[in-house]
C-alpha cells in the first residue's frame, strides 16, 4: 500500500493519442466484445420472451412481473440472503483471527502462511466434492467425527437446515484464508512502534487489539468485507456440487436458478434474473469504488 | 510475564484449530484416492493405487484430455491477459489522457459483473460464431475475465517504478514503447509473475463458463469433468473422484506454495489497489 501520488511525477508523455490507442486498444476491445456485450444483451433479451424453439417477442417488464411473483425467485432470494448474512460476517470474524495468527511472530509464521493459501489454490468443484464426501452420510468425516464424540448422525445434504451449514461450512473452509490474507496486508501496515508503546502503558492483549488493531484496520475490513458479499451474492459453484439446489429447492442460489433457465432453454426469463442479480452486484460495486482507496489523483 | 502467557496459549490453540481444519478435508481427499474402501474410517484401511490406474487409463473417462484442456486453456488465457494487462497498464501509469479515471473505475466495476449475467448471452455469441465445445471459445471469455484483476496488479506495480527510469530512457532517445518493452517490463518482471500466477489460478479454477460453453472431452476442463463424473454403476466412485482430484490438485498446490510470495503479493494488490 505505496502512496499512488508518486505517479504524478513518472509520467512522461502525456496525452498521446497514438500511443494510448495502441496500448489500450486490445484490452478494451476484449473487455467490450466478451463482458460488456454480453451484458448488454442479457438486459435487452430480459425484455423478451426468448424461448429456444418458440417465436419470440418483446414483453416489456412482464418477465419482471413475473419474476417477482414467482415462488422459486423468492425462494433463492431469501436462501441467497441467508447465506449472505450468515456466511460474510462468520469469514470476516475468523479471517480477522487467522490474520492475527498469521501475523504473529513465531517460527511457524511461514508454514502457516503457506497452509492458508491450499484451500484458496484448490478449485471450488473439487473442494465441493471432498466436502460432499466428508458430508455423506455413511462413511463421511463429519459423521464419523459427531460419532465419535456420541451424537447421532446428521443427514448433512439431506434436510434443508443441514444442506445450508454443510454449504456454510464448506464455503468458509475455502473464503476465510482470502479474508485472511488481504486482512494481513492491513495488519502488516499497521506500524510496530504502536504496539511497542501501548505495550509500554501497560495496555493489555485485548485493549490493543480493540483500541489500535481495529480502529486502524476498518478500511480494509470494509473492502474486505465489500468483496465478499458480492462474491457471496453470486455463489454457483459450491452449490451446484454440493446439493444442486436440494433438498426441495431450498438451497438453490439466484446464480443456480438463473443458469437452471439458461441451460432450459428460457434465455428471456434467466436474463431477467440475471439482471436482478447484476443490479445488486453493481450497487455493491460502487460502494467498493467508494469505499476503496479511490480518488481522482491516484492514477 | 502471565499476560504473555495467555497471548501464546490462545496462539498455539489457534495454529493447531487452523492446521486441523485447513489440512483435515486435504488428507481425507488423499486417503480416499489411495483406499479400496470409501468406508475406511473406523476401520482398517486397504492401500490401493487402482483408482489413478482407472482415471489415467480408462479411456470412457477422458481425464487426460479434460487435464490437457485445463493447462492449454488456462495457461494460453494467462498469458494473453497478462501481456494485454502489461500494456494497459503501461498506458495508465505513463500516459494521460481524458476520462482516465472513469474508465479505470468502469474497468473495475467490470471485473465484479457476476458471471451469471454474463454467461447466457456470450453463450448465443459463442454459438453464432461456432465456438461452442472448443478451446478457442473458453481462452476469450477467461482472457476477458482475468483482465480486470491483471491490469490492477500490474498498475500497481508500475506505479512504483520510479519515472526517473523512463526519463533516462526517454533521453536515450527510446520510443515509449521500447521503453516499457527494455526498461519496465524487466523491472515489473516479479509484478507480471504474480500476475500470470492468479491468471492461471483463477482460469484453470473458473467452472460456470466451461460448464454452458462446452460439450464434450474436445474442450471440456477438468472442474466440468469432475463436477459431472457419474460411476458406471450407480454407486459414486469415489476412490476415482478422489484421485482425479487429487491429480488435478497437486501442481496448482504445488505452484502455490512454491510461489507463496508472488501470489500473496498479487492477491493483496488486486484487492486492495497499489
Amino acid at each position: 500500500m505505496t502512496s499512488l501520488k508518486r505517479s504524478q511525477d513518472s509520467r512522461q508523455y502525456s496525452y498521446d493519442w497514438p500511443w494510448v490507442t495502441l496500448l489500450l486498444g486490445p484490452g478494451l476491445f476484449l473487455l467490450c466484445l466478451l463482458i460488456l456485450i454480453p451484458v448488454i444483451g442479457t438486459i435487452i433479451t430480459s425484455t423478451n420472451r426468448d424461448i429456444t424453439f418458440m417465436d419470440g417477442k418483446w414483453v416489456g417488464l412482464s418477465n419482471y412481473a413475473e419474476l417477482f411473483k414467482d415462488t422459486a425467485f423468492r425462494q433463492s432470494l431469501r436462501f441467497t440472503i441467508s447465506f449472505i448474512a450468515v456466511s460474510v460476517p462468520l469469514e470476516l470474524l475468523f479471517g480477522l483471527g487467522l490474520s492475527l495468527l498469521m501475523n504473529y511472530k513465531s517460527s511457524f509464521r511461514g508454514i502457516i502462511r503457506s497452509l492458508v493459501l491450499i484451500p484458496w489454490a484448490i478449485p471450488a468443484v473439487i473442494s465441493g466434492r471432498i466436502w460432499e464426501l466428508i458430508y455423506n452420510v455413511n462413511y463421511g468425516l463429519a459423521n464419523y467425527i459427531i460419532e465419535q464424540f456420541g451424537f447421532e448422525k446428521i443427514n448433512w445434504l439431506g434436510t434443508s437446515s443441514g444442506a445450508f451449514w454443510a454449504i456454510i461450512i464448506a464455503d468458509l473452509w475455502k473464503t476465510i484464508p482470502f479474508v485472511a490474507i488481504i486482512l494481513l496486508a492491513g495488519l502488516s501496515s499497521i506500524p510496530e512502534t504502536l504496539y511497542q508503546q501501548a505495550q509500554i502503558d501497560g495496555a493489555s492483549f485485548f485493549r490493543r487489539f480493540y483500541s489500535i488493531t481495529l480502529p486502524l484496520l476498518r478500511p480494509v475490513i470494509v473492502v474486505a468485507l465489500l468483496f465478499r458479499t458480492i462474491d457471496a451474492l453470486r455463489i454457483f459453484d459450491l452449490v451446484f456440487i454440493l446439493t444442486s439446489g436440494g433438498p426441495g429447492g431450498s438451497t438453490t442460489s439466484l446464480s443456480q436458478l438463473g443458469f437452471k433457465y439458461f441451460v432450459g432453454g428460457d434465455f428471456g426469463y434467466g436474463s431477467t434474473l440475471s439482471v436482478i442479480i447484476f443490479l445488486c452486484a453493481l450497487v455493491l460495486s460502487l460502494l467498493v469504488i467508494k469505499f476503496g482507496k479511490f480518488s481522482q489523483e491516484a492514477i | 510475564m502471565r499476560e504473555n502467557l495467555l497471548e501464546r496459549m490462545l496462539f498455539y490453540t489457534g495454529l493447531c484449530v487452523t492446521f486441523v481444519f485447513i489440512l483435515a478435508p486435504v488428507t481425507f481427499m488423499i486417503l480416499m484416492s489411495f483406499s479400496k474402501n470409501p468406508d475406511f474410517l473406523g476401520q482398517s484401511f486397504n492401500f490401493t493405487i487402482r483408482h489413478f490406474y482407472e482415471i489415467i487409463y480408462t479411456r470412457s473417462l477422458h481425464f487426460p484430455e479434460y487435464l490437457a484442456n485445463s493447462l492449454i486453456v488456462s495457461s494460453i488465457s494467462a498469458l494473453i491477459s497478462t501481456a494485454i494487462a502489461g500494456m494497459g497498464a503501461y498506458a495508465f501509469t505513463r500516459f494521460n489522457f481524458p476520462g482516465k479515471f472513469i474508465l479505470l473505475v468502469g474497468i473495475l466495476a467490470l471485473s465484479m459483473f457476476p458471471q451469471i449475467s454474463i454467461v447466457g448471452y456470450l453463450f448465443r455469441i459463442m454459438a453464432g460464431v461456432g465456438l461452442i465445445n472448443t478451446r478457442t471459445g473458453l481462452v476469450l471469455p477467461y482472457t476477458a475475465w482475468v483482465l480486470p484483476l491483471s491490469l490492477w496488479i500490474l498498475i500497481s506495480y508500475f506505479l512504483q517504478i520510479p519515472g526517473e527510469l523512463d526519463k533516462a530512457a526517454y533521453i536515450d532517445g527510446c520510443s515509449p514503447l521500447k521503453t516499457m518493452w527494455y526498461v519496465i517490463l524487466p523491472v515489473a518482471s516479479p509484478g507480471l509473475f504474480s500476475t500470470l500466477l492468479l491468471a492461471f489460478i483463477f482460469s484453470f479454477n473458473e467452472f460456470m463458463f466451461a460448464l454452458m460453453l462446452t460439450t464434450d472431452q474436445a474442450a471440456r476442463t477438468v472442474p466440468v469433468g469432475i463436477s459431472l463424473f457419474q460411476g458406471l454403476h450407480g454407486e459414486i466412485p469415489w476412490g476415482s473422484i478422489m484421485a482425479a482430484s487429487t491429480l488435478t490438485t497437486a501442481p496448482v498446490v504445488i505452484l502455490t506454495l512454491v510461489f507463496q510470495r508472488y501470489i500473496i503479493q498479487g492477491l493483496t494488490r488486486g484487492a486492495l489497489k497499489g
